[in-house]
């Protein structure tokens, strides 16, 4: 892996980390609707990304945001499911090109179509394990649901508009 | 034994996924249980940092806002000054030490970290063990109740706020009388349940639910919030009451914790009445 991917990435997760602590954790729709915008970094991983290590940085990051949210657990707990539905997610969502290095996910390699699918059915993943594990039961299945349903809506439009303004130019081929 | 290590490695993706996720639940039951929910952050030196830094800033924007709640109850406080008031009849009135006794004092605080988006919600605040304070404190601001010291490190102290699965407080119906028991729902952190109201109580929107003083940890007659929904269900004994909290949990920033200067004496008491 070259080093100008490395420090982008490793920009990425403390800036990410930051933005979720002091600015989205602040965001709070009539106690409902609460934005979770990091795991954006597990989404952006390149594909030759080693399916192991994914895990281990969900993990680290998880950990991180628990530490300032006074929930240890429940992020790292989703976050961690999420990076495991990854490749999962690479096998359903068909693209017009070959997932190979060199190519990384995101609007500018593979399309808008792609990019929502893919950050729909994550965000959808780790919301769902997010809220049901914050419940702790299925006594208020209905009401978890809707929240993660909420939630999902928010957090992945956020997502997409965060990374539709800071996608590199588009380079021509 | 080669076998299973060349599995193991073979699908070593499965098996870090569930190790980490073993390890994360781990996590979470332990610092779910109500005692040990301290770790979370009021031990986290680095964490708590930084949150107080984030927190001063946030104090800061909110001076003025602050000021003019400050400077209201001054205000309030100063109109209920000896000086303040004519007194018709002085000799009714007049305090004597030796059939006065405190019962309640109390300390201000700084809200570090506060949530109202989860089921179950915490607050961090700035005193701790070197200021005095101990688990099983109340926690008030000026407009009502916010909740109960859970546990203490020396520097900080975390409260379980009222906005809580486990968290039952005693309320008085001013107008009537009747004692309930509050139930937070989750969800809207405007709203709270009461129950335990008999049928035959007659309850009106709009009365005004203060603290009961059966616990020693609130003082009596402190505001919780004001009852705006009220239904009762066919062959049902008890009310279903929907109030709206008197403190806007989005709000706060400082408030006073209470210290029942007799409770250990009448946890004597307690434990002397439970022998038999």
């Amino acid at each position: 892996m070259n080093s100008k991917i490395l420090y982008q990435n490793l920009i990425r997760f403390i800036v990410l980390i930051l933005a979720q602590i002091f600015i989205f954790n602040k965001i709070n729709l009539g106690g409902w609707l609460n934005p979770m915008v990091y795991p954006l970094y597990i989404l952006l991983l390149p594909f030759e990304t080693n399916k192991n290590l994914s895990l281990l940085l969900a993990f680290i990051m998880g950990i991180i945001i628990d530490l300032f949210t006074a929930s240890i657990g429940l992020h790292t707990s989703a976050l961690v499911f999420m990076a495991y539905m990854r490749p999962v997610s690479f096998r359903l969502i068909n693209s017009s090109k070959n997932y190979e290095a060199g190519i990384m996910p995101g609007i500018n390699d593979l399309g808008y179509i792609w990019f929502i699918t893919y950050t729909f059915f994550l965000i959808f993943s780790h919301h769902l394990f997010f809220f049901f594990v914050e419940a702790f039961s299925f006594d208020e299945f209905g009401y978890t649901l809707l929240r993660v349903l909420l939630n999902t809506l928010v957090s992945s439009l956020l997502i997409i508009i965060i990374d539709i303004l800071f996608k590199p130019i588009k380079r021509n081929r | 034994m080669k076998n299973l290590i060349l599995f193991l490695i073979k699908n070593s993706f499965f098996f870090l996924f569930l190790l980490l996720e073993t390890i994360a639940f781990l996590l979470i039951i332990s610092n779910n249980s109500y005692q040990r929910s301290s770790i979370i952050s009021a031990s986290n030196s680095i964490t708590s940092s930084i949150l107080s830094f984030s927190s001063n800033t946030a104090d800061y924007l909110n001076l003025k806002s602050e000021n003019k709640k400050l400077t209201k109850e001054n205000a309030l406080l100063r109109s209920k000054l000896k000086e303040s008031n004519l007194w018709s009849n002085d000799t009714f009135n007049i305090y004597m030490d030796s059939i006065k006794h405190q019962f309640y004092s109390f300390k201000e605080a700084r809200i570090i970290s506060n949530s109202f988006q989860n089921r179950n919600n915490y607050l961090i605040l700035n005193k701790g063990k070197i200021d005095g304070i101990r688990t099983e404190m109340g926690v008030i601001s000026s407009n009502g109740i916010v909740g109960i010291v859970n546990s203490v490190s020396e520097h900080f102290c975390t409260v379980i706020s009222i906005l809580h699965k486990k968290s039952a407080i005693d309320a008085k119906i001013v107008s009537n009388g009747y004692t309930g028991t509050t139930y937070w729902q989750g969800g809207d952190y405007t709203h709270c349940k009461l129950k335990n109201i008999p049928s035959h109580a007659t309850v009106v929107e709009g009365d005004t639910l203060v603290t009961s003083g059966n616990s020693t940890i609130f003082p009596p007659g402190l505001p919780i919030g004001y009852i705006d929904e009220i239904n009762l269900e066919k062959g049902n004994n008890f009310y279903d009451i929907s109030f709206k909290f008197s403190v806007d949990y989005n709000k706060l920033s400082h408030v006073y914790i209470v210290d029942n200067i007799l409770s250990e004496e009448l946890k004597k008491v307690k434990e002397a009445k439970s022998e038999f």
